[in-house]
């Protein structure tokens, strides 16, 4: 335990530090305009990005890993912040929590194996686009002097790396920000800052509970979106959970971080912050930086804080422009450019669950719709495409009987074809249905051998059915085959 | 249950560590199994403090980690089949029969537990590679692997020669009990000379095992020495030792609830980080 406790915390102490430095300045940006996008005060995603940032550092599964306060999330909660207010997201926020570390108690985590590879393509691609729209008001309707700031501030952020030596050492977003804000103020410039967006921080967080009516009322108010915020936020947790494992090469444990996830958002929810999630794109910022424990996460949550506390009259003076120059570089960083080259080489059925995926997102503005449908649809094609992998041969022996082989799987999507497969016209004495190469997956293919036994009878031949236990040993729901390799050759006889 | 797992890391006990595996295997006649564990180390490959991600911004930094871990991992297999030839040589020629080498990609803890359906004894330095050499400073892999491993750990010290007697702290309890029985049926321990020590504590009814153990020994061949003293149990153990020219400590790991050593530390631990001589853990 205690050992665990030290590698995890403190077995790269000057990597986490100065990543954790690093991913601090980027959260500030991301956090208010994660605000403005949920259309709350700065400070409520300020303080939901430290407390969610700190709790999971603690209690997180996945070391290394950065959550605080997301887009995603945030798109989901704007239609109720706008409807019935903050004490309801604050509310809302509390039962995301509950039903988050309940997710975790019920092992909900690996649930994320039926989730595609093409639907998390999807997913990020769709927060990307989301995250890019939600620019788009601060550059709509704007002074010439907006755009030449964005511009100036994208320069900034991709050229600034390139220079020697203090390319490679002080965060470029940093220096974009810094920059446009100095320059907005020496030549006065009558454009919109973060102060115009909302309160500020001026305190460190402090325990509230929701000011909300506890009744049914508003738990039907809030309950969808604390579902959607949920789902959304564990989908994403893990999704960023599987980029930080393949980066670093380590393990995480899901379900330890379905809870911490739901921990950190109740946290959140008593602190006046709303809810939040795992950041992909702070995430490999961690990760490049050099961060890998838990360290860099707390660090990240409490320099935020100690920054925006002490700093909230230089962050009000920051222009609008120089933070979308920010989340125009997370829109870009998190779209996978490589699916797009990839929709040449991925078959059809994969790139119409991708896109589907983003569509839906798009239209909808909530990623759990997105990633429903792209798992139905993967789900789906899949049926299909195994299905296709069965095939009855058949051939006559003497004496006017007819064996037919089948092999293969037999299941809903490929029983129909199953059926036809059979000729019922033929006359013949008897019938052999020979199933030791075949599966029966499911009810539907028993019942539709039922079928064929009984349309043979009725042509008035004989049937006999050879095979069939080890066929349908498959229909029951759990078969522990795996461990015994005796099981497994039999199972797999035949393929 | 038949090998010597013998763990190598190229540290400053491995040679020590070598040469109580390789006297082990030739005292029980034993298969000697030299394991070689390749480490991944916590600790960042690059460091790009820019704090911009562009385009593909996770594939090509994927790229970047997996080649440098390939890099590492290269080198690190190398040196690492260089070090089991050299172990394997100096254990033929001190007459091992069967020596086999094995690398394995996880941390040492992970790997003694993968291996150990086949292990009769895990032999192990005092501490690893990443420590400095100061002489308190125990491996960090130790307390893990006396805690998970259900097979007897030697703890090799630096310069192992093959012993001549050994203490046996004896407390009265259950898992001392258990190690009397281990020393007695295992044949590790034949022949040398066993000082047997017992501090006095609470339990009641010592003596009489004391004089009963004492006897079991006897009877089963060992030369035994004992003695029964009335001081705290660590100053006393480590008294004795220092007076009585011992030359190995023989332990049964643990006698406290797993509760009470997480707040307490345990004898067991403090025996080790506090002697030079090489440790013989029993299950």
């Amino acid at each position: 335990m205690l050992e665990k406790m030290k590698l995890e915390w403190l077995s790269n102490i000057r990597g986490d530090l100065l990543a954790g430095t690093v991913v601090a300045l980027a959260l500030i940006p991301e956090a208010i305009a994660f605000s403005i996008i949920a259309g709350v005060d700065p400070k409520v995603g300020l303080y939901a990005s430290f407390c969610i940032a700190v709790i999971i550092a603690i209690v997180g599964g996945r070391p290394g890993m950065i959550s605080a306060a997301t887009g995603a999330m945030a798109l989901l909660m704007v239609t109720l912040v706008k409807d019935h207010g903050l004490e309801y997201l604050l509310a809302a926020t509390l039962l995301t929590g509950v039903i988050q570390i309940i997710a975790g108690y019920l092992k909900l985590g690996s649930l994320m194996r039926f989730v595609s590879r093409s639907v998390v393509t999807g997913f990020v691609n769709a927060l990307a686009i989301l995250i890019f729209m939600a620019q788009l008001p601060e550059l709509t309707n704007v002074t010439w002097h907006v755009y030449a700031m964005t511009a100036a501030g994208l320069g900034i952020i991709y050229l600034f790396p390139y220079l020697p030596v203090v390319g490679k050492s002080i965060p470029s977003p940093l220096v974009c920000i810094v920059v446009l804000t100095a320059v907005a103020m020496m030549i006065g410039l009558d454009i919109r800052t973060v102060g115009d967006m909302g309160e500020l921080p001026d305190t460190l967080p402090i325990f509230l509970w929701p000011d909300v009516p506890l009744n049914l009322e508003t738990l039907l108010i809030i309950l969808p979106y604390s579902v959607g915020l949920a789902i959304v936020g564990l989908l994403e947790s893990m999704m960023t959970a599987t980029i930080v494992d393949d980066l670093t090469d380590t393990k995480s444990d899901r379900n330890k971080e379905c809870k911490g996830q739901g921990i950190a958002n109740i946290g959140a929810g008593l602190m006046g912050g709303m809810a939040g999630c795992a950041m992909i794109g702070q995430s490999i910022i961690n990760v490049k930086s050099g961060g890998r424990g838990r360290l860099s996460t707390f660090v990240a949550g409490t320099l935020l804080i100690i920054m925006v506390v002490f700093m909230d009259d230089w962050i009000k003076q920051i222009p609008m422009a120089a933070l979308v120059a920010v989340m125009i570089m997370v829109s870009i960083g998190t779209f996978s450019w490589s699916s797009i080259t990839d929709l040449k080489k991925h078959p059809l059925s994969t790139n119409v669950v991708m896109i589907a995926t983003v569509i839906v997102v798009v239209a909808t503005h909530n990623l759990a719709l997105g990633v429903f449908v792209g798992v139905l649809l993967a789900t789906l094609f899949f049926a299909n495409k195994i299905g296709r992998f069965m095939v009855v041969k058949s051939e006559p022996s003497n004496d006017n009987v007819r064996t037919y082989h089948v092999v293969g799987q037999v299941f809903f999507a490929s029983s129909e074809q199953f059926v036809e497969s059979f000729d019922f016209k033929e006359v013949v004495d008897k019938v052999v249905i020979d199933l030791n190469h075949a599966h029966f997956w499911d009810i539907t293919a028993v019942s539709s051998l039922d079928k064929v036994v009984i349309k043979f009878k009725r042509e008035g031949s004989e049937v006999e059915v050879v095979g069939m236990s080890a066929a349908t040993e498959t229909i029951v729901d759990k078969f522990g085959v795996l461990s015994d390799p005796k099981e497994v050759e039999k199972l797999m006889a035949g393929h | 249950m038949h090998k010597i797992i013998t763990c190598l890391d190229g540290s400053a006990f491995s040679d020590a560590v070598c040469n109580a595996g390789i006297w082990a295997a030739n005292k029980l006649n034993k298969p000697l199994l030299l394991l070689h564990a390749l480490e991944k180390e916590n600790v960042a490959a690059a460091e790009d403090l820019s704090g911009a991600i562009g385009l593909g911004a996770r594939s090509s930094l994927l790229k970047e980690m997996a080649t440098l871990d390939e890099q590492r991992s290269k080198l690190a297999l190398e040196l690492g089949k260089e070090m089991l030839s050299s172990a394997s040589l100096s254990a033929e020629q001190q007459g091992c029969e069967q020596i086999e080498k094995t690398q394995r990609h996880s941390d040492i803890v992970e790997a003694i537990c993968d291996l150990e359906s086949d292990a009769r004894l895990i032999v192990i330095g005092r501490s690893g590679q990443g420590n400095k050499q100061d002489f308190k400073a125990l491996g960090s892999h130790i307390e893990q692997v006396i805690r998970q491993v259900h097979t007897p750990v030697l703890i090799a010290n630096k310069d192992f020669a093959a012993p001549k007697s050994f203490m046996l702290a004896y407390d009265g309890r259950e898992t001392a009990d258990k190690a009397v029985k281990r020393i007695i049926e295992g044949g590790l321990l034949q022949g040398m000379t066993c000082h047997l020590v017992t501090v006095k504590n609470k339990q009641s009814g010592l003596m009489e095992k004391f004089k009963a153990t004492e006897k079991m020994l006897r009877d089963s061949g060992f030369d035994v020495k004992a003695s029964f003293s009335e001081d705290a149990i660590f100053a006393g153990l480590m008294d004795y030792k220092t007076n009585n020219e011992v030359e190995m400590l023989v332990m049964g790991a643990f006698s406290h609830s797993k509760l009470a050593q997480a707040f307490l530390g345990s004898n067991t631990l403090k025996m080790i980080e506090n002697t030079h001589l090489p440790m013989l853990i029993l299950r």
